[in-house]
């Protein structure tokens, strides 16, 4: 087995992609992987092949699907892009996210105060 | 965590990317190539030379080999792939190791082939639904005097009548009887197998005509057309299956008879292995139909439909309640008689059943004794594997992952050890069906169908999870460090899986014990039995039957008249040197079993038995059959039909009856219709014969002229120096130069007949013996198999103690004390066990008792004798150890 990576991670992982390919539209690995990176202002450094981990398990649960193309420097590539279902769930997840932060944001600045 | 839809999803997607593995392996790497590419150039991009790009983006993007194998376990079905995986490799390991695989599915194919065998015979013959519709419903109803010893009997169709009028409890009842019946008119007269019936039987085993009608109440009434009911092989075989036969009439017994019916083949009641039989009604028998309106006599069997609803206790006081009327309005026939039930299945097992369970029994346990022999062997296997084991260890396999491809591979020696067993039991039920009594009810049903395949499959599984375990369980605790060393291979046998190695050998020599035991006794019964003196002459005397059809010998005097004529002209055939008529012959025909009278003494007390044996016979029976003449005199010419009844007894009714008296003189009060209250006097007395079966003791015998009381049919007993062939011939010849339409049948040497009536005795020791041989090879196996490896175990011990002085006798005694330690152990648990186990023999052993020392102290001795041949080799190869080559030897 694998090491074990903490799940929040995992979940967070395939979040991050899923809000990635949602913002930019169909990418490939590499592409989805250096956006990661930039977004999270380098604070997340992975090994980027991890992410195909996650991109293999969002394919097998529909949530994004995958094509095989052209990159623009006419690569063969394997492009991925959300689903309808893969929208739904970041929309979910986004939401509940936010209600934690923001509890999490309440509970600080309460214990900050006192 | 999924919802049920997405879990379909990822299993649809796993199950696709395992069918592809080598696309998925490319496409993946493909992938990755790409991302490579992109890293490189981004890495060119910002200034770094080729080489120092092409590592930072390889670091970048990880470890190729971890990611595949990480792509690989996340997309594909990873217990499937283990399964498959697990079962390759335990292939391989097989095939590597032929003798003891070929072994092992040897040993199991025996085991699981034998008891899927002889169950395919209980099955059939004890568990399968009967072929009658909702047969559970039907049951067998009897009559039982307890005082005079009739433990069941039929009723009288007088009794029976008022019984199916009284009964609540069920829907239906029948009686039935079995007769054979002359067939003529079509071509040669034959024989056919007739069940004789009341009408309602067909609708009681809901029966439904394939072609025409079955039976109506109104062929049951007296003076009504005699009708006959056709069974569909019968009516193939004889009648070419000719729908046309339908209203064309048959002649029985010379009376014509119309067929109304055809039932389908399957259906066979009451004469349940008669594939070819047709049904009269009760009324229009030419025996059975005169008998009817008598209320005494026992002779029609009833079987009824319990009504559902209603249970056997309810169902048993109401039968109780009728016995008791019966024996209140009808005392002279009824008093003291009750009435009993039992499920219809007991009528046709009645004591075949036994036999069956305790074979099943002993089979098992050759399996049991299998299955110890086979963990033995993998015990063995284990400890020669215990350094490929302890490295995979240390390369990082799990201790379930170990074991889950242990178990996998003592799986797949199961599986092929159970289809070899089912190859085997199809080859050995067809044998063992040739080989069983003709007595036992529905043999050709015995096959390997459904039920036994799934008793097999079944069977393979739990005798592969008892076998399986032991190993697993030592395999379990491997010590790794030990069996990495040198020599570990050897030494790493722990102390442990020795004494259980002992522990099954010895197990084995106890189970072998039990059987051995049981064989024993079955042996020397049979051997008695075959010793026993039938109390007449057995060698060169033929038996044949002839029956007359009662329509046209329609009086006793007729039937004596055809008698004497036979007896004259077989008389005067050269080659046969001398005729009797005896009817019933004795073991070949059954008995008659008639209550008596002593004209004089006193009445017998309600709970005394007073019951004979019966024949009638010819004057010289006694002679032609070698009984002694003790007292008094044999019967002669003069005792004829129209002389004062005389009768003769055997030596043990005189005994009995008349212990401080002289029988001669006396008068006895039997007989069967018409003169059956006649007094008979007594005129001599002659030696006992075992005429019910040559393991039964003899006992009171009454014979009367044939004269004086011939019957329907002659049994003659020809003893004759010639060949059967010539016998039957002349017998044929004469028989048909006074009649031309009888048959003769059942033409036998008596020996033979006596011969058959032991089949069950001998089929059941056959098979025993059998078992028991199986038993014993396989513990001397197990025996030499621990021996032996004990020695190579403990070369090195050997060697150092050669080195130290000790001599060949002394290495001799320490290898020994071990196989006398396994072999006691063994024989110490077996005794107790068999002689338990053997009373279960119960009465089937004849002549011997089920503790007999000299029997136990024999096959004791012979399973010593064996152990010690086993380990002979191995004890002697251990006295042979050179101490430097053992030294050497790591």
């Amino acid at each position: 087995m694998p090491p074990e990576k903490s799940d929040i991670l995992q979940g967070t992982l395939d979040l991050m992609v899923l809000q990635t390919l949602d913002a930019m539209g169909p990418q490939h690995g590499y592409g989805i992987a250096r956006r990661i990176e930039q977004i999270s202002e380098q604070a997340l450094q992975l090994n980027q092949g991890t992410i195909y981990a996650s991109l293999l398990r969002l394919v097998q649960q529909r949530r994004i699907s995958a094509s095989w193309g052209t990159s623009d420097n006419n690569r063969k590539a394997k492009f991925y892009s959300i689903t309808r279902a893969g929208r739904k769930q970041l929309q979910t997840e986004t939401e509940n996210w936010q209600r934690i932060s923001g509890a999490v944001a309440r509970i600080l600045r309460t214990a900050g105060r006192a | 965590m999924f919802s049920p839809l997405t879990t379909l999803f990822i299993l649809a997607s796993r199950l696709r990317a395992w069918l592809t593995p080598r696309q998925q392996d490319h496409d993946f790497a493909q992938e990755l190539k790409t991302h490579l590419d992109f890293l490189v150039e981004e890495n060119l991009r910002h200034g770094m030379p080729r080489e120092s790009a092409e590592r930072a983006a390889r670091i970048t993007l990880g470890g190729q080999t971890q990611l595949e194998e990480t792509h690989r376990e996340l997309r594909g079905l990873p217990v499937l792939e283990t399964l498959i995986q697990d079962t390759r490799y335990a292939l391989r390991a097989l095939r590597k190791n032929l003798a003891f695989t070929a072994l092992a599915i040897l040993t199991l194919a025996l085991g699981i082939g034998a008891n899927t065998a002889i169950f395919s015979v209980v099955y059939a013959i004890l568990l399968k639904p009967l072929p009658y519709p909702n047969a559970q419903q039907l049951f067998n109803i009897f009559q039982v005097q307890r005082q005079e010893g009739v433990a069941a009997t039929g009723f009288s169709f007088a009794n029976f009548a008022e019984l199916r009028q009284q009964s609540k409890s069920f829907s239906e009842m029948a009686g039935s009887q079995r007769h054979e019946l002359t067939l003529t008119g079509h071509g040669d007269p034959t024989v056919v197998k007739t069940s004789v019936v009341t009408p309602e039987l067909f609708e009681l085993m809901g029966q439904t005509p394939v072609i025409g009608r079955i039976f109506t109440p109104q062929d049951g009434q007296p003076g009504a057309v005699p009708v006959t009911v056709l069974s569909e092989n019968l009516w193939r075989a004889m009648f070419a299956a000719n729908p046309k036969i339908i209203g064309t009439s048959i002649n029985l017994d010379k009376r014509p008879f119309t067929v109304v019916g055809i039932v389908t083949a399957k259906f066979r009641f009451p004469q349940i292995n008669q594939s070819e039989q047709l049904w009269i009604a009760l009324v229009n028998d030419p025996l059975f139909g005169s008998w009817m309106p008598n209320r005494g006599g026992h002779w029609l069997q009833i079987t009824g439909r319990l009504k559902p609803g209603v249970s056997l206790p309810q169902a048993q006081a109401e039968l109780d309640a009728i016995a008791v009327r019966l024996g209140r309005e009808f005392p002279r026939e009824n008093s003291g008689w009750t009435i009993g039930l039992l499920p219809l299945r007991q009528l046709f097992v009645f004591n075949v059943g036994s036999t069956l369970w305790i074979l099943l029994g002993a089979v098992a346990l050759v399996l049991l004794i299998s299955c110890a022999n086979i963990a033995n062997l993998l015990l063995a296997r284990a400890t020669s594997r215990s350094r490929e084991i302890a490295v995979r260890t240390t390369l990082g396999a799990t201790r379930s992952r170990i074991v889950r491809q242990l178990l996998t591979e003592t799986a797949v020696l199961g599986a092929f050890g159970g289809l070899s067993g089912v190859a085997l039991a199809y080859w050995g039920v067809p044998v063992l069906r040739s080989v069983m009594p003709s007595t036992v009810p529905q043999v050709n049903d015995i096959r390997v169908d459904t039920w036994v395949l799934l008793f097999a499959i079944l069977l393979s599984a739990a005798a592969t999870c008892i076998f399986g375990s032991v190993p697993a369980l030592f395999t379990a605790n491997a010590n790794v460090q030990s069996s990495l060393r040198e020599g570990g291979a050897r030494a790493g046998e722990s102390r442990n899986r020795r004494t259980a190695r002992s522990v099954l050998a010895a197990a084995e020599i106890s189970l072998a014990l039990v059987l051995l035991l049981a064989a024993g006794l079955m042996l020397r019964s049979f051997a008695k039995l075959t010793a026993m003196s039938p109390g007449f002459v057995t060698k060169h005397i033929v038996r044949a039957e002839i029956s007359l059809p009662q329509f046209q010998y329609t009086t006793p005097q007729r039937w004596a008249a055809f008698s004497d004529e036979l007896l004259a002209r077989l008389q005067a055939e050269p080659g046969l040197q001398q005729t009797a008529i005896a009817v019933p012959a004795p073991i070949a025909d059954g008995f008659v079993n008639l209550g008596f009278e002593i004209v004089g003494h006193p009445q017998a007390l309600a709970g005394a038995s007073r019951t004979a044996d019966y024949a009638t016979i010819s004057p010289n029976y006694f002679q032609v059959l070698g009984i002694p003449l003790l007292a008094g005199r044999a019967f002669d010419p003069h005792d004829a039909m129209i002389a004062p009844r005389v009768a003769i007894i055997s030596q043990s009714m005189a005994h009995v009856y008349f212990p401080n008296e002289n029988p001669l003189g006396h008068q006895l009060k039997f007989g069967l219709p018409p003169d059956s209250g006649a007094p008979r006097e007594i005129v001599g007395i002659v030696g006992d014969v075992r005429d019910v079966a040559i393991g039964q003791d003899p006992g009171p015998m009454m014979y009367v002229p044939y004269a004086q009381s011939p019957v329907w049919g002659a049994v003659v007993l020809v003893k004759s120096e010639n060949s059967t062939a010539a016998v039957s011939a002349a017998i044929r010849r004469e028989v048909a130069s006074i009649d031309k339409d009888l048959p003769v049948t059942d033409i036998a040497q008596m020996p033979d007949v006596i011969d058959t009536s032991m089949a069950q005795s001998r089929f059941g020791a056959l098979l025993l013996t059998l078992f028991a041989a199986v038993a014993l090879i396989l513990a001397a196996t197990g025996i030499f198999g621990v021996i032996s490896y004990s020695v190579a175990c403990r070369t090195n011990e050997i060697g150092i103690r050669v080195a130290l002085g000790a001599s060949r006798a002394a290495i001799l005694r320490m290898i020994s004390r071990e196989t006398l330690l396994v072999t006691g152990a063994g024989l110490a648990a077996g005794i107790p066990s068999a002689l338990a186990a053997s009373r279960l023999l119960g009465h089937m052993i004849v002549g011997v008792s089920a503790n007999d020392p000299l029997t136990l102290i024999a096959v004791a001795l012979t399973l010593a004798a064996v152990a010690a041949l086993a380990s002979y080799l191995p004890t002697r190869r251990a006295t042979q150890v050179d101490p430097i080559i053992a030294l050497r030897h790591e």
